[in-house]
């Protein structure tokens, strides 16, 4: 009993390592951050994006929340697809599922769609490749409440395809 | 006292070991993995569409109830149990071999499935065949392969479906060319069936 502070050290040792390996830094920080290590190249994070959010989901009633972007301007690494892939979905992590991926062997074009169902909603995670410029959005859409704005504008303004 | 410490740190791999292996699922058609593989590594562009269950279930959603050509869409799309395409663009003719598109077609040559066309120009080079999983009777699957010299289309639909619903489902985000699909089987199947009567008359 007396050496009980044996468990907690235990924890303490055995965790973090375990941690760090399995990539504790996941989701769309995670991506960010992987994308701009293994490239060397640094994304540029959209100012006020909170406040865009927020503005999106009110404006959709909740059709459209969660937005994060990122952007690599001048990204001119060469990519391999299969590794950009391999690389996102580990970052991802579980529950997310590939929906799109366009890729050429050629030029620097590689388009990555991921999604993910939360509840009524679902996570859409995008990752675009053209020519010199990269970016990486994540975004939360709900179908319902997004459908009643498109019906909305569409009484408003006509046929929302016009 | 060093059973507890080797319990504990059992304990915690073993909670720990399953966020090693959590990662986003590969969304692999379900074909032999290898032909797969072999074939995005030849071609120049590669596109990939993967639509399981969850994300048919999903778009259905966005389909209007009380529309009924979408309502019919949003039935067939809540119906079935995964779409898959797969088209490879090629830089020259002749970068993949017969023998792996006889691979794809031997994999779906089962008693479960069904030729229902199979078209063959010697003039071009294409090639397409259409096959259908019956099940009592009705159809349960659907796998299309149109081969051109420089272009490959591999599409499997899983779950009830007929030929002339694959027009609908063309709407769907990245599934366009699926109308193309049915427009040129159509065609396939109606100079097929003028053949046999002009044979037979």
């Amino acid at each position: 009993m007396r050496r009980i502070w044996w468990i907690p050290l235990c924890l303490l040792v055995v965790i973090p390592p375990v941690v760090v390996f399995a990539g504790g830094d996941r989701g769309f920080d995670g991506v960010v951050r992987s994308i701009e290590t293994r490239y060397h190249a640094h994304a540029t994070r959209i100012p006020f994006l909170g406040i865009a959010s927020l503005v999106a989901r009110n404006a959709t009633h909740n059709g459209v929340s969660g937005m994060h972007i990122a952007e690599f301007d001048n990204f001119s690494a060469e990519v391999d697809g299969d590794e950009l892939n391999r690389l996102i979905e580990e970052k991802l992590g579980a529950g997310w599922e590939r929906m799109i991926r366009e890729t050429s062997k050629k030029g620097h074009e590689q388009t990555l769609i991921f999604t993910r169902p939360d509840g009524d909603r679902m996570d859409l995670f995008v990752v675009d490749l053209d020519g010199r410029e990269l970016d990486v959005v994540q975004v939360a859409v709900d179908p319902s409440h997004l459908n009643e704005s498109i019906a909305h504008y569409g009484h408003h303004g006509g046929d929302v395809s016009d | 006292m060093k059973h507890k410490i080797f319990a504990v740190f059992l304990g915690t791999m073993a909670l720990a070991l399953p966020a090693l292996s959590q990662t986003a699922s590969s969304s692999s058609l379900p074909l032999p993995p290898p032909v797969e593989k072999e074939l995005a590594a030849k071609a120049a562009n590669v596109t990939e569409v993967t639509l399981g269950k969850n994300m048919l279930g999903f778009a259905a959603k966005f389909m209007d109830g009380k529309d009924s050509d979408q309502a019919a869409t949003r039935q067939l799309i809540e119906g079935l149990d995964g779409i898959y395409v797969r088209e490879y663009e090629f830089d020259k003719e002749g970068e993949y071999s017969t023998d792996e598109i006889d691979k794809l077609r031997q994999y779906f040559e089962t008693s479960e499935w069904s030729p229902i066309v199979r078209e063959r120009e010697r003039k071009n080079g294409e090639t397409t065949d259409v096959m259908v999983k019956l099940v009592n009777g009705e159809s349960h699957g659907m796998f299309i392969l149109e081969a051109e010299p420089k272009e490959l289309t591999i599409v499997l639909i899983l779950g009830p479906i007929r030929m002339d619903q694959l027009g609908a489902l063309g709407g769907l985000g990245g599934l366009g060319a699926l109308g193309d699909v049915e427009k040129s089987t159509k065609d396939k199947m109606k100079s097929d069936e003028k053949a046999k009567k002009g044979g037979t008359q």
